[in-house]
Protein backbone atom coordinates (compact mmCIF):
# COMPACT_ATOMS: atom_id res chain seq x y z
CA UNK A 1 0.00 0.00 0.00
CA UNK A 2 1.37 3.40 -0.98
CA UNK A 3 0.95 4.87 2.47
CA UNK A 4 2.94 7.95 3.38
CA UNK A 5 4.72 6.20 6.24
CA UNK A 6 8.16 6.40 4.65
CA UNK A 7 8.17 10.19 4.95
CA UNK A 8 9.67 11.40 8.19
CA UNK A 9 7.06 12.90 10.48
CA UNK A 10 8.54 13.06 13.97
CA UNK A 11 5.22 13.72 15.66
CA UNK A 12 3.75 10.48 14.38
CA UNK A 13 3.81 7.20 16.27
CA UNK A 14 3.33 4.93 13.30
CA UNK A 15 2.49 1.24 13.25
CA UNK A 16 5.87 0.46 11.69
CA UNK A 17 7.59 2.25 14.57
CA UNK A 18 5.70 0.03 17.02
CA UNK A 19 6.65 -3.24 15.34
CA UNK A 20 10.36 -3.99 15.85
CA UNK A 21 10.17 -6.10 19.02
CA UNK A 22 6.65 -7.32 18.42
CA UNK A 23 7.52 -11.01 17.93
CA UNK A 24 9.60 -11.19 21.09
CA UNK A 25 6.94 -9.44 23.12
CA UNK A 26 4.24 -11.74 21.72
CA UNK A 27 6.16 -14.86 22.73
CA UNK A 28 6.86 -13.47 26.19
CA UNK A 29 3.17 -12.65 26.62
CA UNK A 30 2.24 -16.17 25.54
CA UNK A 31 4.45 -17.52 28.32
CA UNK A 32 2.65 -15.30 30.81
CA UNK A 33 5.66 -13.14 31.68
CA UNK A 34 4.69 -10.46 34.18
CA UNK A 35 7.24 -7.96 32.85
CA UNK A 36 5.96 -8.39 29.29
CA UNK A 37 2.39 -7.86 30.49
CA UNK A 38 3.43 -4.61 32.17
CA UNK A 39 5.37 -3.50 29.10
CA UNK A 40 2.45 -4.15 26.78
CA UNK A 41 -0.04 -2.59 29.17
CA UNK A 42 1.99 0.61 29.65
CA UNK A 43 2.44 1.02 25.90
CA UNK A 44 -1.10 0.25 24.77
CA UNK A 45 -3.56 0.92 27.61
CA UNK A 46 -3.71 4.73 27.19
CA UNK A 47 -4.36 4.36 23.45
CA UNK A 48 -6.97 1.65 23.89
CA UNK A 49 -8.70 3.74 26.56
CA UNK A 50 -8.73 6.68 24.13
CA UNK A 51 -10.12 4.46 21.37
CA UNK A 52 -12.87 3.11 23.64
CA UNK A 53 -13.80 6.58 24.92
CA UNK A 54 -13.98 7.90 21.37
CA UNK A 55 -15.90 4.90 19.99
CA UNK A 56 -18.46 5.21 22.78
CA UNK A 57 -19.09 8.82 21.79
CA UNK A 58 -22.24 10.24 23.36
CA UNK A 59 -22.67 7.14 25.55
CA UNK A 60 -19.32 7.80 27.17
CA UNK A 61 -18.94 8.02 30.92
CA UNK A 62 -15.60 7.35 32.64
CA UNK A 63 -17.14 4.30 34.33
CA UNK A 64 -18.24 2.85 30.98
CA UNK A 65 -14.76 3.32 29.55
CA UNK A 66 -13.22 1.69 32.59
CA UNK A 67 -15.62 -1.27 32.46
CA UNK A 68 -14.86 -1.84 28.80
CA UNK A 69 -11.12 -1.51 29.45
CA UNK A 70 -11.40 -4.27 32.05
CA UNK A 71 -13.38 -6.51 29.70
CA UNK A 72 -10.96 -5.85 26.83
CA UNK A 73 -7.80 -6.64 28.77
CA UNK A 74 -9.23 -9.74 30.45
CA UNK A 75 -10.40 -11.09 27.07
CA UNK A 76 -7.03 -10.17 25.60
CA UNK A 77 -5.20 -12.11 28.32
CA UNK A 78 -7.41 -15.13 27.66
CA UNK A 79 -6.92 -14.91 23.89
CA UNK A 80 -3.17 -14.25 23.68
CA UNK A 81 -2.14 -17.94 23.91
CA UNK A 82 -4.11 -18.50 20.69
CA UNK A 83 -2.93 -15.37 18.88
CA UNK A 84 -1.09 -16.36 15.69
CA UNK A 85 0.53 -13.02 15.01
CA UNK A 86 -1.45 -12.18 11.86
CA UNK A 87 -1.59 -8.56 13.02
CA UNK A 88 0.18 -6.37 15.55
CA UNK A 89 -0.71 -6.74 19.22
CA UNK A 90 -2.25 -3.27 19.23
CA UNK A 91 -4.48 -4.16 16.27
CA UNK A 92 -5.47 -7.36 18.04
CA UNK A 93 -6.33 -5.45 21.23
CA UNK A 94 -8.27 -2.81 19.28
CA UNK A 95 -10.26 -5.55 17.51
CA UNK A 96 -11.28 -6.95 20.91
CA UNK A 97 -12.10 -3.45 22.18
CA UNK A 98 -14.15 -2.76 19.04
CA UNK A 99 -16.27 -5.88 19.63
CA UNK A 100 -16.76 -4.98 23.28
CA UNK A 101 -17.85 -1.45 22.35
CA UNK A 102 -20.27 -2.70 19.69
CA UNK A 103 -21.79 -5.12 22.17
CA UNK A 104 -22.04 -2.35 24.78
CA UNK A 105 -23.68 0.04 22.32
CA UNK A 106 -26.23 -2.58 21.30
CA UNK A 107 -27.13 -3.20 24.94
CA UNK A 108 -27.10 0.56 25.62
CA UNK A 109 -29.46 1.23 22.74
CA UNK A 110 -31.84 -1.40 24.10
CA UNK A 111 -31.62 0.13 27.58
CA UNK A 112 -32.22 3.61 26.14
CA UNK A 113 -35.35 2.44 24.33
CA UNK A 114 -36.70 1.04 27.59
CA UNK A 115 -35.69 4.15 29.58
CA UNK A 116 -37.36 6.49 27.07
CA UNK A 117 -40.65 4.83 27.89
CA UNK A 118 -40.32 5.95 31.51
CA UNK A 119 -38.04 9.02 31.55
CA UNK A 120 -37.65 12.01 29.25
CA UNK A 121 -34.49 11.71 27.11
CA UNK A 122 -31.45 13.40 28.66
CA UNK A 123 -29.23 15.77 26.68
CA UNK A 124 -26.36 13.79 25.12
CA UNK A 125 -22.91 14.30 26.54
CA UNK A 126 -20.37 15.99 24.26
CA UNK A 127 -18.74 13.18 22.30
CA UNK A 128 -15.29 14.72 22.18
CA UNK A 129 -14.60 16.83 25.24
CA UNK A 130 -10.94 17.19 24.32
CA UNK A 131 -11.56 18.59 20.87
CA UNK A 132 -12.46 22.23 20.38
CA UNK A 133 -14.20 24.46 17.86
CA UNK A 134 -15.87 23.40 14.64
CA UNK A 135 -14.07 20.03 14.58
CA UNK A 136 -15.48 19.13 18.01
CA UNK A 137 -18.97 20.19 16.99
CA UNK A 138 -18.80 18.28 13.72
CA UNK A 139 -17.33 15.13 15.31
CA UNK A 140 -19.97 15.28 18.03
CA UNK A 141 -22.71 15.35 15.41
CA UNK A 142 -21.12 12.62 13.29
CA UNK A 143 -22.56 9.12 13.20
CA UNK A 144 -20.66 6.94 15.75
CA UNK A 145 -19.47 4.48 13.08
CA UNK A 146 -17.96 7.28 11.00
CA UNK A 147 -16.38 8.89 14.06
CA UNK A 148 -14.76 5.59 15.10
CA UNK A 149 -13.31 4.90 11.66
CA UNK A 150 -11.89 8.43 11.34
CA UNK A 151 -10.37 8.03 14.78
CA UNK A 152 -8.70 4.73 13.84
CA UNK A 153 -7.33 6.20 10.64
CA UNK A 154 -6.18 9.67 11.68
CA UNK A 155 -5.59 9.49 15.43
CA UNK A 156 -4.44 5.91 15.93
CA UNK A 157 -2.74 5.90 12.51
CA UNK A 158 -3.86 2.43 11.45
CA UNK A 159 -3.66 1.43 7.80
CA UNK A 160 -6.79 0.44 5.87
CA UNK A 161 -5.77 -3.23 6.18
CA UNK A 162 -5.42 -2.91 9.94
CA UNK A 163 -8.78 -1.13 10.25
CA UNK A 164 -10.36 -3.91 8.17
CA UNK A 165 -8.92 -6.48 10.60
CA UNK A 166 -10.21 -4.53 13.60
CA UNK A 167 -13.70 -4.08 12.23
CA UNK A 168 -13.98 -7.46 10.51
CA UNK A 169 -14.69 -5.84 7.14
CA UNK A 170 -13.03 -5.92 3.74
CA UNK A 171 -10.48 -3.31 2.74
CA UNK A 172 -12.83 -1.97 0.08
CA UNK A 173 -15.62 -1.55 2.61
CA UNK A 174 -13.27 0.36 4.92
CA UNK A 175 -12.06 2.62 2.11
CA UNK A 176 -15.54 3.55 1.00
CA UNK A 177 -16.70 4.04 4.59
CA UNK A 178 -13.70 6.31 5.20
CA UNK A 179 -14.56 8.37 2.13
CA UNK A 180 -18.18 8.72 3.28
CA UNK A 181 -17.03 9.64 6.80
CA UNK A 182 -14.71 12.36 5.47
CA UNK A 183 -17.50 13.76 3.27
CA UNK A 184 -19.94 13.75 6.19
CA UNK A 185 -17.41 15.46 8.48
CA UNK A 186 -16.60 18.11 5.87
CA UNK A 187 -20.30 18.79 5.34
CA UNK A 188 -20.85 19.17 9.09
CA UNK A 189 -17.85 21.48 9.45
CA UNK A 190 -19.13 23.74 6.68
CA UNK A 191 -22.54 24.15 8.30
CA UNK B 1 -0.17 13.97 -5.49
CA UNK B 2 -1.09 11.09 -3.23
CA UNK B 3 -4.73 10.99 -2.17
CA UNK B 4 -3.63 11.01 1.49
CA UNK B 5 -2.01 14.45 1.11
CA UNK B 6 -5.37 16.16 0.87
CA UNK B 7 -6.28 14.80 4.30
CA UNK B 8 -3.11 15.86 6.09
CA UNK B 9 -4.81 18.87 7.65
CA UNK B 10 -7.67 16.73 8.99
CA UNK B 11 -5.15 14.24 10.34
CA UNK B 12 -3.12 16.98 12.06
CA UNK B 13 -6.17 18.53 13.69
CA UNK B 14 -7.61 15.22 14.85
CA UNK B 15 -4.32 14.08 16.37
CA UNK B 16 -3.96 17.41 18.16
CA UNK B 17 -7.47 17.08 19.57
CA UNK B 18 -7.11 13.64 21.13
CA UNK B 19 -4.38 12.96 23.65
CA UNK B 20 -4.06 9.37 24.94
CA UNK B 21 -6.17 8.80 28.06
CA UNK B 22 -4.18 9.01 31.28
CA UNK B 23 -4.09 5.82 33.32
CA UNK B 24 -3.77 5.95 37.12
CA UNK B 25 -0.22 5.51 38.48
CA UNK B 26 -1.12 2.36 40.46
CA UNK B 27 -3.51 0.78 37.98
CA UNK B 28 -5.20 -2.35 39.40
CA UNK B 29 -6.09 -3.46 35.87
CA UNK B 30 -2.36 -3.73 35.05
CA UNK B 31 -1.92 -6.32 37.82
CA UNK B 32 -5.12 -8.12 36.90
CA UNK B 33 -4.04 -8.36 33.28
CA UNK B 34 -0.68 -9.87 34.30
CA UNK B 35 -2.37 -12.37 36.63
CA UNK B 36 -4.92 -13.40 33.99
CA UNK B 37 -2.16 -13.82 31.43
CA UNK B 38 -0.24 -16.12 33.77
CA UNK B 39 -3.40 -18.12 34.42
CA UNK B 40 -4.09 -18.50 30.68
CA UNK B 41 -0.49 -19.55 30.00
CA UNK B 42 -0.75 -22.22 32.73
CA UNK B 43 -3.75 -23.87 31.04
CA UNK B 44 -2.99 -23.83 27.31
CA UNK B 45 -5.62 -26.49 26.53
CA UNK B 46 -8.50 -24.53 28.02
CA UNK B 47 -10.19 -22.19 25.60
CA UNK B 48 -12.66 -19.51 26.72
CA UNK B 49 -15.67 -19.43 24.39
CA UNK B 50 -19.04 -17.69 24.42
CA UNK B 51 -22.30 -19.30 23.29
CA UNK B 52 -25.47 -17.21 23.38
CA UNK B 53 -23.67 -14.75 25.68
CA UNK B 54 -22.68 -17.47 28.18
CA UNK B 55 -18.97 -17.75 28.89
CA UNK B 56 -17.72 -21.34 28.92
CA UNK B 57 -14.41 -23.14 29.04
CA UNK B 58 -13.85 -25.65 26.24
CA UNK B 59 -10.99 -28.04 25.64
CA UNK B 60 -8.86 -27.18 22.64
CA UNK B 61 -9.76 -29.53 19.77
CA UNK B 62 -13.27 -30.35 20.97
CA UNK B 63 -16.26 -29.60 18.75
CA UNK B 64 -18.62 -26.71 19.46
CA UNK B 65 -21.39 -29.23 20.05
CA UNK B 66 -19.35 -31.20 22.60
CA UNK B 67 -18.28 -28.03 24.42
CA UNK B 68 -21.85 -26.75 24.55
CA UNK B 69 -23.32 -30.05 25.76
CA UNK B 70 -20.61 -30.45 28.39
CA UNK B 71 -21.47 -27.02 29.77
CA UNK B 72 -25.21 -27.62 29.87
CA UNK B 73 -26.19 -25.86 26.62
CA UNK B 74 -28.22 -28.59 24.97
CA UNK B 75 -27.72 -27.91 21.27
CA UNK B 76 -30.10 -29.90 19.11
CA UNK B 77 -28.38 -32.66 17.07
CA UNK B 78 -31.08 -34.85 15.63
CA UNK B 79 -28.79 -36.97 13.40
CA UNK B 80 -26.32 -37.72 16.19
CA UNK B 81 -23.51 -35.54 14.84
CA UNK B 82 -23.34 -37.21 11.43
CA UNK B 83 -23.50 -34.04 9.31
CA UNK B 84 -26.99 -34.87 8.10
CA UNK B 85 -29.55 -32.68 9.85
CA UNK B 86 -27.72 -29.36 10.41
CA UNK B 87 -29.83 -28.74 13.52
CA UNK B 88 -26.66 -28.18 15.54
CA UNK B 89 -25.60 -25.27 13.37
CA UNK B 90 -24.41 -22.09 15.03
CA UNK B 91 -23.77 -18.57 13.82
CA UNK B 92 -20.17 -17.63 14.57
CA UNK B 93 -20.05 -14.06 15.85
CA UNK B 94 -16.35 -13.83 16.70
CA UNK B 95 -13.12 -15.76 16.16
CA UNK B 96 -14.17 -17.69 13.03
CA UNK B 97 -10.46 -18.12 12.24
CA UNK B 98 -10.09 -20.19 15.42
CA UNK B 99 -12.38 -22.95 14.14
CA UNK B 100 -11.15 -25.89 12.06
CA UNK B 101 -11.57 -25.36 8.30
CA UNK B 102 -14.94 -26.30 6.82
CA UNK B 103 -14.90 -29.69 5.08
CA UNK B 104 -16.66 -30.31 1.77
CA UNK B 105 -19.21 -32.55 3.49
CA UNK B 106 -20.01 -29.88 6.07
CA UNK B 107 -20.48 -27.28 3.32
CA UNK B 108 -22.70 -29.68 1.39
CA UNK B 109 -24.82 -30.35 4.46
CA UNK B 110 -25.26 -26.63 5.18
CA UNK B 111 -26.17 -25.88 1.57
CA UNK B 112 -28.62 -28.78 1.50
CA UNK B 113 -30.35 -27.12 4.43
CA UNK B 114 -30.39 -23.75 2.64
CA UNK B 115 -27.85 -22.23 4.99
CA UNK B 116 -25.56 -20.14 2.82
CA UNK B 117 -24.22 -17.66 5.38
CA UNK B 118 -20.44 -17.78 5.51
CA UNK B 119 -20.63 -17.37 9.28
CA UNK B 120 -22.69 -20.50 9.89
CA UNK B 121 -20.96 -23.73 10.95
CA UNK B 122 -22.11 -27.16 12.00
CA UNK B 123 -21.58 -27.44 15.75
CA UNK B 124 -20.77 -31.14 15.41
CA UNK B 125 -17.96 -30.55 12.90
CA UNK B 126 -16.32 -27.24 13.82
CA UNK B 127 -13.42 -27.87 16.18
CA UNK B 128 -12.33 -25.17 18.59
CA UNK B 129 -8.72 -23.99 18.29
CA UNK B 130 -9.11 -20.64 20.07
CA UNK B 131 -11.60 -18.22 21.63
CA UNK B 132 -14.82 -17.92 19.66
CA UNK B 133 -18.29 -16.44 20.08
CA UNK B 134 -21.34 -18.19 18.66
CA UNK B 135 -25.11 -18.00 18.72
CA UNK B 136 -27.43 -20.95 18.41
CA UNK B 137 -29.77 -21.01 15.43
CA UNK B 138 -32.28 -23.68 16.44
CA UNK B 139 -34.07 -23.77 19.80
CA UNK B 140 -32.21 -25.80 22.39
CA UNK B 141 -33.38 -29.28 23.39
CA UNK B 142 -35.93 -28.73 26.10
CA UNK B 143 -37.04 -25.36 24.70
CA UNK B 144 -39.47 -27.04 22.31
CA UNK B 145 -43.01 -27.56 23.63
CA UNK B 146 -43.98 -31.09 24.55
CA UNK B 147 -47.33 -32.71 23.68
CA UNK B 148 -50.18 -30.63 25.04
CA UNK B 149 -47.95 -27.61 25.84
CA UNK B 150 -48.32 -24.10 24.47
CA UNK B 151 -46.62 -24.09 21.04
CA UNK B 152 -45.96 -20.32 21.11
CA UNK B 153 -42.30 -19.73 20.24
CA UNK B 154 -39.95 -17.95 22.61
CA UNK B 155 -39.86 -14.35 21.41
CA UNK B 156 -37.61 -12.94 24.07
CA UNK B 157 -35.02 -10.51 22.65
CA UNK B 158 -32.13 -12.79 23.59
CA UNK B 159 -33.36 -15.70 21.49
CA UNK B 160 -34.49 -13.77 18.42
CA UNK B 161 -37.78 -14.36 16.64
CA UNK B 162 -38.48 -17.95 17.60
CA UNK B 163 -34.77 -18.75 17.43
CA UNK B 164 -35.18 -20.15 13.92
CA UNK B 165 -34.20 -17.19 11.81
CA UNK B 166 -30.73 -16.99 10.46
CA UNK B 167 -29.23 -13.81 9.10
CA UNK B 168 -26.61 -13.74 6.40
Amino acid sequence: MSRARKHARPWRDTASAREPDETGLRERLKHGERAAAGEFYDACAPRIARFIAQALGGFNTPQDTEDLMQETFISMAEAIPFFRGESTLLTFACAIAHRKVQSFLRTGARRARIAETYYPPAAPRPATPAATGDLARALGALEPGYRAILHLKYVEDFSVTEIAAIRGESGHAVESRLARARRALKKLMEK
Amino acid sequence: MRPEDGHAELERRMRAAFAPERRPAADPLRERFAAQLLEAAAHPDEVPIEIDGRRLIARRGSTVLAAAMKNGIRLMHVCGARKLCATCRVKVTAGAQYLSPMSAQERLSLRAHLSVSSRTRLGCQARIEGPIGAETVFPLCGDLPGPGQDPAPDRSPDRGAGGLEESR
